[in-house]
């Protein structure tokens, strides 16, 4: 079963190159901002 | 619409924001502890603040999804039930409460998904940078929401137009008003305590079956900190709050107190059964020649008494005056809770006193219970006022009969009492496992790390 909540890298794991990791950072959150704003559009879209 | 529409309506308000308020203030503490957690875990490596982040960090998830539903629900009352308001205040509420959904409430839900989702990706440092930002993004998000309250409670930096609108003519003032930082303050230190008595009644409640068990041996004494630190200044905050409450709504203070009669020297009433209509407060136990004192007025100054103001303006006096006894009772109970704690770990004693764990564990739900007994007194103590002074809630409502507002007040209760029963029980069901102890396993063996069952004992009991 693959981890719901991702833990920490396991001691001494190498991580991969810091222009990698950024692009995780803001995509993971572009892609929840976009997820938060898919939301609030459906919602107001059922309104109007 | 008639007065039970109305009745309705603020019964159906005060019953969803009632649920909402719930979960913001556990989760405006519980970003803190987390963001203090993986700082301590990045500094230290010490498996126990790894251990405690991975369990905590799950219950912050389904609070804060939680607080997210509860809270939209509000936004969409406002225009059904409240839509006088809304038309007349929306051009000075209304972009503060745009200001705390584009600055926090977009922060936290942004970063969350790094939080949840990205620690391998992202890498310790950068995982903590948005650990803190969601951490900040519920203290900004408390921020404007306190600012909004704030300036119903004591409107400035706004006009009138001719057709009745408001219109705001100076922001800072609106976002500023004189109330504001002594509530924010107040409230902020009560999410705080909250969340603390709630992870303090977790890791006494594993201890009394484990009193080895090192992760709630940790947390136990981080939420003891935590009481005996904030809960004296929460006693600060709330005089000054209560101060800024005399100053600008001296018939809140008035209700509060049970003050009946306007003058210099009051008694300061200790408990008793308020009779609104009576004008008297039976079974009085009072303190006399203290009231001003406590008041932080001097002893000639006299102070305005429930007399001062027409009797159709009163607000519920016995409510307001029952639940500021319950929300400083409590207060007073946390304090208690610090020292006795605090005590115990000089003394070494802490996991052997069963009394104390069992005592936190009962203060558990004790934050909740305050913060709502608080809102009733800010909130029920401001009627019969949606904007303090400026709007009635009479003239606030929606042109909507009595029949309707009572279908959806029954379809919230019904869903709520689904909805977050559901969400109640798998927390507390997480919270009665408690945090892992053994070291996580890796990716893909056995009991994924990280999820609900890795939390859970390897080996069942017999």
């Amino acid at each position: 079963m693959k981890a719901t909540i991702e833990p920490p890298p396991e001691e001494g794991q190498r991580l991969a190159p810091l222009h990698r990791r950024l692009g995780w950072f803001l995509g993971i959150a572009l892609a929840s901002a976009v997820g938060v704003a898919v939301v609030a559009y459906a919602l107001k879209a059922l309104l109007v | 619409m008639d007065y039970d529409a109305v009745l309705l309506a603020r019964l159906q308000f005060a019953f969803t924001i009632a649920f909402h308020i719930i979960f913001p203030s556990f989760t405006i503490g519980l970003a803190s502890f987390l963001a203090v957690l993986e700082g301590l875990w990045l500094s230290t490596r010490r498996a126990v603040f790894r251990n405690l982040y991975l369990f905590w960090v799950k219950i912050f998830a389904l609070s804060f999804g939680m607080g997210v539903v509860s809270g939209v629900v509000m936004s969409y009352e406002l225009g059904t039930n409240w839509a006088e308001f809304s038309k007349m205040a929306s051009p000075v509420i209304g972009p503060l409460l745009a200001f705390e959904v584009l600055t926090a409430f977009f922060l936290e839900a942004s970063f969350l998904g790094v939080m949840l989702f990205g620690w391998r990706r992202v890498g310790p440092r950068l995982h903590f940078l948005a650990t803190v930002l969601v951490a900040v993004g519920t203290l900004v998000s408390a921020f404007w929401i306190i600012s909004a309250n704030s300036w119903m409670q004591h409107p400035t930096g706004y006009e009138q137009l001719a057709n009745g609108s408001l219109r705001a003519v100076d922001w800072m003032a609106v976002i500023f008003s004189p109330t504001f930082p002594s509530r924010l303050a107040h409230m902020t230190l009560a999410a705080y305590l909250t969340t603390a008595l709630v992870v303090g009644a977790a890791s006494a409640w594993i201890l009394l079956k484990d009193r080895a068990q090192t992760e709630s041996r940790m947390a136990l004494r981080m939420a003891i900190s935590m009481f005996a630190i904030v809960a004296p200044l929460q006693l600060l905050a709330g005089h000054e709050s209560g101060r800024m409450a005399l100053e600008h709504q001296p018939l809140k203070t008035a209700a509060i107190e049970a003050i009946w009669e306007s003058g210099p020297d009051q008694p300061q009433s200790l408990v008793g059964l308020p009779d609104r209509d009576a004008g008297r407060t039976h079974f009085e136990i009072a303190i006399p020649g203290v009231g001003n004192l406590i008041q932080g007025v001097p002893k000639t100054r006299p102070i305005q008494g429930l007399d001062a103001f027409p009797r159709a303006d009163w607000p519920v006096v016995g409510l307001v005056y029952w639940s500021f006894r319950v929300m400083v009772g409590l207060g007073l109970a946390m304090i208690a809770l610090g020292v006795w704690g605090v005590w115990l770990i000089v003394r070494t004693r802490l996991e052997e006193s069963t009394w104390y764990l069992r005592a936190a564990v009962a203060m558990g739900p004790a934050g909740f219970v305050a913060v709502i007994a608080g809102w009733i007194v800010a909130e029920v103590g401001r009627q019969p006022w949606t904007i303090y002074g400026v709007l009635r809630t009479a003239d606030s409502a929606s042109p909507v009969g009595a029949g309707q507002v009572t279908v959806s007040l029954l379809a919230f209760m019904v869903i709520y009492a689904v909805v977050f029963s559901a969400g109640a029980v798998y927390i507390l069901r997480l919270i009665g496992v408690g945090p892992a102890t053994e070291p996580e396993l890796p990716h893909g063996e056995g009991r994924a790390p990280g999820t609900a069952l890795a939390a859970a004992r390897a080996e069942p009991e017999a």
